[in-house]
Formats: structure tokens, C-alpha cells, sequence
């Protein structure tokens, strides 16, 4: 079975068959959707919540959920999913370094907030999440079913 | 002199420092081995260069305050802090029990020596003053601890690396050590070293 990996900031989609998986999810949010009929599937894996600058998001929409929920559906629909019938899955957003506090804040808690409010923006239902925390996720997505399971370090994977 | 020839400067000498103050703390058990590697990755390369992002790190990471804002990271096998952290406390055993609150916060101690001798190399360079947090520490997958160093310090373009490989009791250390300055806090440096481009 075919496995597609997804680096920080990039989207990258499957139809019918196949694997999209993260590894090694701190801060970053691993957002999967899904079209059961279509059998069409994305993931991305996002970095912060907004870009500090606009032409950034130019040769990345995927790095900042503002631009990557938007360019997930396009590449969904680009596939052949029709965007009413998309759902979402998420993974990540944790705090790796609970006892720093920095000026930037929180920037798990930050990015699962924006790829939450992009989301309800655009009508997709969050069907399942495995979210916050302190320790690092792997992410795979199964296009076949939908189906995903979400592993973190000397824990067997669960079903979201 | 052009910005990858001063990261290789910075190397040697925040190399020296580091080799130095660990040696004492571990007896003299410390070697300096390789002369550092320093490179500066796009963004998009970051994680090629990461490599195993599922295989398991430790890092320690601080945010710099002063002249000069931003942050600084650590990153290290596990093997290596393993071995750090065995060397210094005298003990072994399995890593739950090697990394407990004593392993850890011995570790978090190694990690603040490798970045303030970093530190203070830069700082001797740029005559600007800065000065470090208190030191966190996380061990996990690769991939979770680099890019939550990367997002935790809003570093979304370029990464800036320094290879620190050195040998303890005959046995080869490997890291990293990852400077991540606000934006625009970079010109201050160049500034004070008169350089161009960086």
C-alpha cells in the first residue's frame, strides 16, 4: 500500500487507496480530510497559525492554517471530492516545553484554535482529534476508509 | 568573511567553551573531536535534514534575552544523552530510569552549558549583550522536538545550524545546535560584526 509522507507545511492528497501519514506531530496540527464517497483524502501539516507575512503563504499555503484549510479543500475538490460531503480529523498541537513560557505563548494551543476557526469557517464538521498535551503524535490517515490512528511514543495507536 | 565562515567561527569557539566546561563537570572525560559544520537551510529542507523524524531526541531549548532577542536549542540523539547523562550521574540502567528527575534535570543542565557557551561566544564576537532562560527539556520523536523549537520561536523561513560532534569516554556525542533570533535580529548581529548579507 502506497504511503505518502507529510512534511511540515506541505499538503498532500490520495484518492481510493493508500496512506497519508505525519510523523512526528509537537506544536504543528496534522489536519485530515476526507470524502467517504469520493474516497478522496488530504492531510496537511500545519506549522503556525498565520503568516506574519503575506507573500509567505505564496510557495507554502500549507505552513499556516489560515491558507492551508482553504488550499486542502481546493485540492480535495481537485480530486474529485465534493466539499459539503468533507469532514475533518485532527492531530498535534501539543506543548513540547510545558515549563517555558515564552513570549510567543502557547503555539500548539494557538494553531489547534486557528485550524478550528478555519474549519467552522468553511462548514467542516471535526468528526474526530487527538489534541494538546506534551508529547509528540504520528498521524496516519487510511484514504480507503478514512480511517485514522494517531501513535505517540511507547503507546499502541488509537482510533480518532 | 561571509555568514557561514562567522557560524563556523561561532562553531569552534562555542565548541571550545562547551568542551571545556562539561570536561569539568565530567572529569576530564570529554574530547573535542570534529570541527563544527554550520549551515543555513530553507525552511522546506528542514525536515530532509532532521532525517529519522520518528526516531527519539532530546532537546533543550531557552529563550535569549538582551541586545539580541530570540531563542536557542540543543537537539541530540538519545543515545548521546543517554551517554551524558550516564557519565555525569554515575548511574545506568533503562532510559525510564536514567531519564527520571535526576536524569533530567542533569540533562537540562547540559543542555544550558552547550547553549551559554554558544551564547557567550556570540556575545564575546558581537560585543551585545544576551542572556538565557531558565532551560526546558523534551524528549521525543525527532520531528515533534525540532518543529516545536522552529514554531515556539516564529522561525518559519530559514534555519541556522550548528553540528556539535564530540567524543565522552571514547564514545561519539552528536548534536546540534540551533540559533533562532527574532525577526530582524539578525541585522544587529551583522551590524556588530560588519557584516553584509547576513
Amino acid at each position: 500500500m502506497e504511503e505518502v509522507f507529510v512534511n511540515m507545511g506541505e499538503i498532500r492528497a490520495l484518492a481510493r487507496t493508500g496512506v497519508l501519514t505525519t510523523v512526528g506531530l509537537g506544536s504543528c496540527v496534522g489536519v485530515a480530510l476526507y470524502d467517504s464517497v469520493a474516497q478522496v483524502g488530504v492531510m496537511g501539516h500545519v506549522f503556525l497559525p498565520t503568516a506574519r507575512r503575506r507573500n509567505e503563504t505564496v510557495d507554502m499555503p500549507g505552513k499556516y492554517a489560515d491558507t492551508a484549510i482553504p488550499a486542502l479543500i481546493d485540492e480535495a475538490v481537485r480530486l474529485g471530492a465534493q466539499k459539503r460531503r468533507l469532514w475533518a480529523k485532527l492531530a498535534g498541537g501539543a506543548n513540547l516545553f510545558p515549563n517555558l513560557t515564552t513570549s510567543n505563548g502557547n503555539i500548539g494551543s494557538q494553531n489547534i484554535k486557528a485550524v478550528l476557526e478555519n474549519l467552522a469557517l468553511h462548514d467542516i464538521p471535526v468528526v474526530g482529534q487527538d489534541v494538546s498535551g506534551s508529547h509528540g503524535r504520528k498521524m496516519r490517515f487510511f484514504v480507503e476508509d478514512g480511517r485514522v490512528t494517531v501513535t505517540a511514543i511507547g503507546k499502541e495507536p488509537i482510533d480518532i | 568573511m561571509e555568514r557561514l565562515d562567522f557560524l563556523r567561527e561561532l562553531g569552534n569557539i562555542g565548541i571550545g567553551h562547551a568542551t571545556t566546561a562539561l570536561s569539568e563537570m565530567l572529569q576530564g572525560k570529554l574530547l573535542r573531536l570534529v570541527v563544527p559544520d554550520a549551515r543555513i537551510l530553507p525552511f522546506e529542507e528542514a525536515a530532509a535534514y532532521i532525517g529519522g523524524l520518528d526516531e527519539i531526541v532530546a532537546g533543550i531549548f531557552m529563550q535569549i534575552s538582551g541586545d539580541v532577542t530570540g531563542h536557542m536549542a540543543f537537539i541530540l540523539p538519545i543515545e548521546s544523552a543517554r551517554t551524558l547523562v550516564e557519565l555525569l550521574t554515575q548511574r545506568h540502567g533503562t532510559d525510564e530510569e536514567i531519564f527520571d528527575e535526576l536524569g533530567r534535570s542533569a540533562l537540562e543542565e547540559i543542555g544550558n552549558i552547550m547553549i551559554t557557551s554558544y551564547l557567550n561566544a556570540l556575545s564575546a564576537l558581537t560585543d551585545l549583550v544576551m542572556s538565557p532562560s531558565i532551560p526546558a527539556l523534551a524528549i521525543d520523536m525527532a520531528g515533534a522536538v525540532w518543529e516545536s523549537v522552529l514554531a515556539g520561536a516564529l522561525v518559519d523561513e530559514a534555519v541556522t545550524i550548528i553540528r556539535t560532534d564530540f567524543s565522552a569516554d571514547g564514545v561519539d556525542i552528536g548534536g546540534n545546535i540551533v540559533l533562532l533570533p527574532d525577526e530582524e535580529e539578525f541585522q544587529k548581529i551583522e551590524h556588530a560584526l560588519g557584516l553584509e548579507d547576513f
